[in-house]
């Protein structure tokens, strides 16, 4: 297996520079940005996703004071009621009303979304970039230091964190940082390791691209799809992990609730009373849903090669 | 290869000893003891010293640590406090069977029904195909596994009797925790391999063996599913790995004797020797996966080479 | 390129081939100790049999040696395959078991057993009183002795507690075998209720000869024991359960109807209910949201368990250092709401620390003779805490420490939400887990924690026992008067004289001194097959006694 670059060096002698020549314009002028929003506007199902999703923020902002009832307002002579026209969504076993629960635990889960994919793209991306680009001995000590931070049960390191944290949200973004990023880290340099060996990239290597604009300009977009699809499944992972963390005590204390811990409590009366199970799913995958079809929206509209 | 390989089984050693050094003394900071803290508060200090010292929990931590790796390097993984007097090592053995056999299943049977959900949406883009392939994929990931389990066991295993409710007695008693589990499974390999596909089949040598003559179906065996397994192989390993070695709730919920639940108890009690035993278990298994997915990439795609790092 | 894709997917099977393989091996291993096998069975006597029953229990079999077990699932198995002098029967009073009978001496001190003729361990060798006399050493010794259960030895036997501590010799300990068949011990006070004690798995006998040649593997598996029970174990696997088998050496067998109890684990509620449903178990205990939808059904039932939580209070930690503060939190709630909607399941608000039907002087209960020591009473409660913010110059800021476990989450939910209806202040809440919750209570970090204590025996002494150790672990309470208290019911020869002294320290405690403020009395509410009769369930101590349970 020899390095084919080896072999073509010799024989191939840069070409001179002109200004913009490599990237030479070949379609109407749009920027990057006008390009992806005119070829979003086009598929209707990512319309549709976004008017969805639009609705499903707003609603978590003004959603629990749509209703009277505070979500931590208890009841004892109100528990366990099926939804009605007082309670939309139902009660819980104390008397809350779930409508109120259910948007205020939409606020703190698409909270938890929004951080968890963020260092999902941040760090694993360019965690994974790195490793896979530099490759040889980086490589092989940036993986080791995954495989280290994976092999020590995050458990520990949790129940020690919880020893000298306050329990919030910050707390169980410091516990999610730890690990969040690894699966994205290690697709983002799977695909690298993939592209940079392609012809595309030998292209731009030998016309005297640098590093940081093959990694922008040609190996980031040609893995974007992965980067998408790889967030929608962090996005749901990071909510239910907050639950198991606020329920060991590092998250949310009550009252406070998110989809997560609401899921989690209506699935222990799954069997008496569905309805406390159901709402907070059904938010949560119309919002899945949302957030996919959106994204395939997007991917298509930022990849390049899916241009028609 | 060779001489990669053999690199790659040095650094396993190196970052095992790092992982079971860090577990070891991050493991004694836990709070609390592995007894039950309110009995022994019943009892004078002299007393609880000595239970102490019954397992050499007395000396101080760096001794500790050092008969440890003394231990280990003898393959004695030590003596469970919690499920007293129990070697550690018959403990994860006789609780792997279960969780491996169920984990197996749920990914044998995810990866096919993935991959095949996959292909199908890809190769019908934003189709029926599409969107079903979609749903039953976020389905899959948004609906937490231990409700499917749920609606599994009161549906097929006490409604319609077709399956065991609960309980290890038979091979019957895997199928439930093997579809439960699978899901999670089908839906990520659905999602990946129909975005990579999508971008495969863009590529020019589809479009030359499209041309070349080559039927749909060989395009598809041969060069798309191939050409898209490089993010399935890097998903699988971690799930591969996860899976096998139980899961907590899944287990729980089917009354699997398996070792997922082992693993969260010895934490919360401080069950040392039992900690460190499945950590090491666990982490072994792997760093064993990582190396062979990263042999995988360069068998799937011989474009990919790990050893060197000249670039 | 046809070649290596094939390559590809071969290179993907051999490592689920190489897992598989490694997996495989434990194969036979694992399922058959976990199959329950054919109930054949070694039946000595003639009677008739019923089917075999199958139960479970809640988590795992931890360890079923004597000396080490601990919690309520051990000694539910250790139970009902071992005996002690006496058994508790149906109305929770001792009757005698490997003892014939006791003769008292005049001034409650000496006890002197006598065992029965021709018991024997299911080995075929007899049961002497050196076993008792073996046992019950070993438990006092923290070398051989890891449960932490030594206590309810060495309180009580003289010289228990010095041999314990290493200042006394096992000589000096009043436990003798006078003959085979003639155990004799002196206590250290009159205790009313050391029959009952005698019937609880730490004063069961051990024979050393076996216990001896097992050495450190005793009690790991089904044939590293030795049994004197009603039952034999069969098989045991920590995590799947275990089956009893009827035991032919046992004196009372011709009383034993059933040849095989399976004894499963089941983590989950949800799961024991299905199991119940499907008929693969025979009693399931109901989580309190399944109650109301069983409640009509004639298979339901509910018990009672000697088990008090209760608020503990630091009584120097910020704030909380000022009794009318924790007056009027203990005031501030009404745990009949708790009990009656929240929990479902039996439990019962607290009317005072010492749980309903617990014995008092012999003849009453306690609580028929103490009443109500505790009562919401919110104008009192807005009142006093008033009066505590003045006295403390600002309203102090609260956290209350929990665990994490479902039950105490909703515990705490309510005291948060009736703490802000009726006082109106924010309470926030801590949730650890249990060891890093003992661990901040232990080193005095915390305001008021939900904690519980199940009793050890039936009598007040097992709750009021605990606030005479001054630790931070009981809310740093330290009161000259209720140490007295204790100390002189200790040594009170009278019933009534001594149980009067425990409710005043109850009375102490809980109202006077508020220390504790007590919540819920433990109960649960189950599901049991209606052919399934002569299961017999405790309060406290052995939870379950299998020996004369029958299904038709």
């Amino acid at each position: 297996m020899a390095n084919p670059t080896d072999s073509l060096d010799p024989l191939f002698v840069p070409v001179r520079r002109e200004n913009g020549e490599q990237e030479r314009i070949s379609r109407p002028a749009l920027s990057a940005f006008q390009d992806s929003w005119r070829r979003l506007r086009q598929n209707k199902a990512a319309v549709i996703s976004l008017i969805l999703l639009g609705i499903m923020i707003v609603l978590a902002i003004v959603g629990p004071w749509l209703t009277k009832y505070s979500y931590a307002q208890t009841n004892y002579s109100a528990v366990y009621q099926s939804p009605s026209a007082d309670h939309w969504f139902g009660t819980d076993k104390f008397g809350r009303d779930q409508w109120a629960r259910i948007w205020q635990g939409t606020r703190i889960s698409l909270l938890i979304a929004v951080l968890a994919a963020a260092l999902d793209l941040v760090v694993g991306v360019a965690y994974g970039a790195i490793s896979a680009l530099k490759g040889g001995k980086v490589d092989n000590v940036m993986q080791r230091i995954i495989e280290i931070l994976i092999g020590v049960p995050s458990l520990i390191i949790i129940i020690l964190l919880m020893m000298i944290m306050k329990a919030n949200i910050f707390t169980i973004m410091v516990a999610m940082s730890i690990t969040g990023w690894v699966g994205m880290a290690r697709l983002v340099r799977a695909q690298i390791l993939k592209l940079k060996q392609q012809e595309f990239v030998l292209a731009a290597r030998t016309l005297g691209t640098s590093n940081t604009q093959i990694i922008f300009k040609h190996l980031i977009p040609n893995t974007i799809g992965m980067i998408v699809i790889n967030t929608m499944f962090t996005i749901p992972s990071a909510i239910f992990t907050e639950a198991f963390l606020s329920f060991i005590g590092l998250g949310l204390q009550s009252p406070q609730a998110s989809l997560g811990v609401l899921i989690h409590d209506g699935f222990q009366t799954l069997s008496s009373h569905f309805y406390l199970l159901l709402f907070p799913a059904l938010v949560i995958v119309v919002i899945m849903v949302a957030f996919n079809i959106l994204g395939d929206g997007l991917r298509d509209a930022l990849d390049p090669r899916m241009r028609k | 290869m060779k001489r990669y390989i053999a690199k790659r089984i040095v650094y396993l050693v190196l970052t095992l000893f790092i992982i079971t050094t860090a577990t070891f003394f991050l493991m004694k900071n836990l709070p609390g003891t592995p007894f039950d803290e309110e009995k022994l508060a019943l009892l004078t200090q002299d007393q609880r010293d000595q239970i102490y010292a019954s397992y050499g929990l007395d000396k101080p931590v760096i001794v500790q640590y050092v008969n440890y790796i003394g231990n280990i390097v003898q393959g004695d993984l030590g003596t469970s406090i919690y499920y007293t007097g129990q070697d550690v090592k018959d403990i994860i053995v006789d609780r792997i069977y279960p969780s491996a056999l169920v984990g197996l299943q749920a990914i044998l049977l995810g990866t096919v029904i993935g991959l095949i959900l996959g292909v199908l949406a890809a190769y019908r883009h934003n189709s029926g195909w599409d969107y079903a392939a979609m749903i039953v994929s976020v389905l899959g990931v948004s609906i937490p596994n231990f409700v499917l389990a749920a609606l599994l066991q009161y549906y097929i295993g006490l409604k319609w009797g077709i399956l065991p409710v609960a309980f290890w007695e038979s091979y019957d008693s895997s199928v439930l925790p093997s579809v439960a589990l699978s899901f999670g499974v089908i839906a990520i390999i659905a999602r990946f391999v129909r975005t990579e596909m999508l971008e495969v089949l863009q590529q020019d040598y589809i479009v030359t063996a499209k041309a070349k003559g080559l039927g749909q179906m060989a395009i598809l065996s041969r060069h798309a599913v191939r050409n898209s397994l490089i993010p399935v192989i890097t998903i699988l390993g971690p799930i591969v790995v996860n899976l096998l070695t139980g899961s907590l709730v899944i287990e729980n919920i089917f009354g699997i004797p398996g070792i997922g639940s082992l693993f969260v108890d010895s934490i919360k009690t401080n069950d040392y020797a039992t900690i460190m035993g499945v950590t090491i278990f666990y982490s072994a298994f792997y760093v064993v996966v990582m190396l062979l997915v990263d042999i995988l990439y360069s068998l799937v795609d011989p474009r990919i080479r790990l050893g060197s790092g000249r670039e | 390129m046809k070649k290596k894709g094939s390559l590809s997917l071969l290179a993907l099977m051999l490592v689920f081939s190489v897992v598989l393989a490694a997996c495989g091996n434990n194969n036979e291993n694992a399922s058959g100790s976990s199959s329950p096998s054919a109930s054949a069975g070694a039946s000595g006597s003639a009677a008739p049999s019923g089917k075999p029953i199958n139960l479970y229990v809640e988590n795992e079999i931890k360890n079923l040696s004597q000396w080490a077990a601990s919690d309520d699932i051990s000694f539910t198995v250790l139970n009902n395959v071992s005996e002690g002098l006496y058994r508790l029967d149906a109305d929770n009073n001792p009757q005698p078991a490997l003892a014939q009978d006791v003769a008292i001496s005049d001034d409650k001190l000496t006890y002197t057993f006598t065992l029965r003729d021709g018991i024997q361990w299911s080995n075929g060798t007899p049961i002497t009183a050196a076993d008792f006399k073996y046992a019950w050493l070993g438990e006092m010794n923290p070398t051989t002795a890891t449960n932490g259960y030594s206590f309810i030895l060495t309180d009580y036997i003289v010289g228990g507690a010095e041999y314990a501590a290493g200042t006394g010799t096992a000589d000096q300990v009043a436990i003798e075998a006078k003959d085979d068949k003639t155990l004799v011990v002196t206590l250290k006070q009159p205790t009313p209720f050391f029959l009952r004690l005698t019937s609880l798995v730490p004063y069961f006998p051990l024979n050393e000869a076996f216990v001896t040649s097992q050495g450190d593997q005793y009690g790991l598996a089904a044939d590293k024991l030795i049994y004197a029970g009603p039952y034999v174990l069969e098989s045991f696997d920590i995590a799947a359960g275990a089956v009893l088998k009827k035991n032919p050496t046992y004196w009372d067998n011709s009383n034993v109807k059933t040849d095989t109890i399976n004894l499963k684990v089941i983590k989950e509620q949800s799961t024991a209910l299905n199991a119940y449903k499907a008929g693969q178990i025979d009693r399931v205990t109901l989580a309190s949201s399944d109650v109301d939808a069983n409640k009509s059904n004639p298979e339901f039932g509910t018990g009672i368990k000697f088990r008090t939580t209760y608020l503990q209070f630091n009584t120097k930690a910020e704030g909380l250092s000022n009794v009318n503060i924790r007056k009027a939190l203990s005031l501030a709630f009404d745990s009949n709401i708790l009990a009656a909607t929240i929990l479902n399941n039996g439990s019962s608000g607290a009317s005072g620390l010492i749980p309903d039907l617990m014995s008092g002087d012999g003849t009453k209960t306690f609580r028929e003779l103490n009443g109500k020591v505790i009562e919401a009473n919110i104008e009192k409660a807005k009142e006093l805490w008033a009066q505590g913010v003045q006295e403390l110059g600002s309203a102090p800021k609260l956290t209350l420490l929990i665990a994490d476990t479902s039950e105490v989450k909703d515990v705490a939910t309510f005291l948060q939400s009736e703490f802000k209806n009726n006082l109106g202040i924010d309470v926030a809440i801590d949730t650890k887990t249990s060891k890093a919750r003992n661990e901040l209570m232990d080193n005095n970090n915390y305001q008021m924690a939900v904690t519980a204590w199940g009793a050890d025996y039936d009598d007040a002494m097992t709750y009021m026992d605990l606030w005479t150790n001054h630790t931070p672990y009981r809310g740093n309470y330290e009161s000259s008067e209720y140490d007295a208290l204790i100390a002189n019911a200790k040594k009170e020869t009278d019933d009534a004289k001594r149980a009067d002294m425990l409710l005043q320290a109850e009375k102490q405690l809980v109202d006077t001194d508020a220390v504790v403020a007590p919540i819920y009395f433990g109960g649960y509410s189950f599901l049991q097959k209606s052919n399934v009769t002569g299961l017999i369930y405790h309060p406290y101590g052995n939870p379950v006694e299998f020996k004369s349970a029958v299904a038709q």
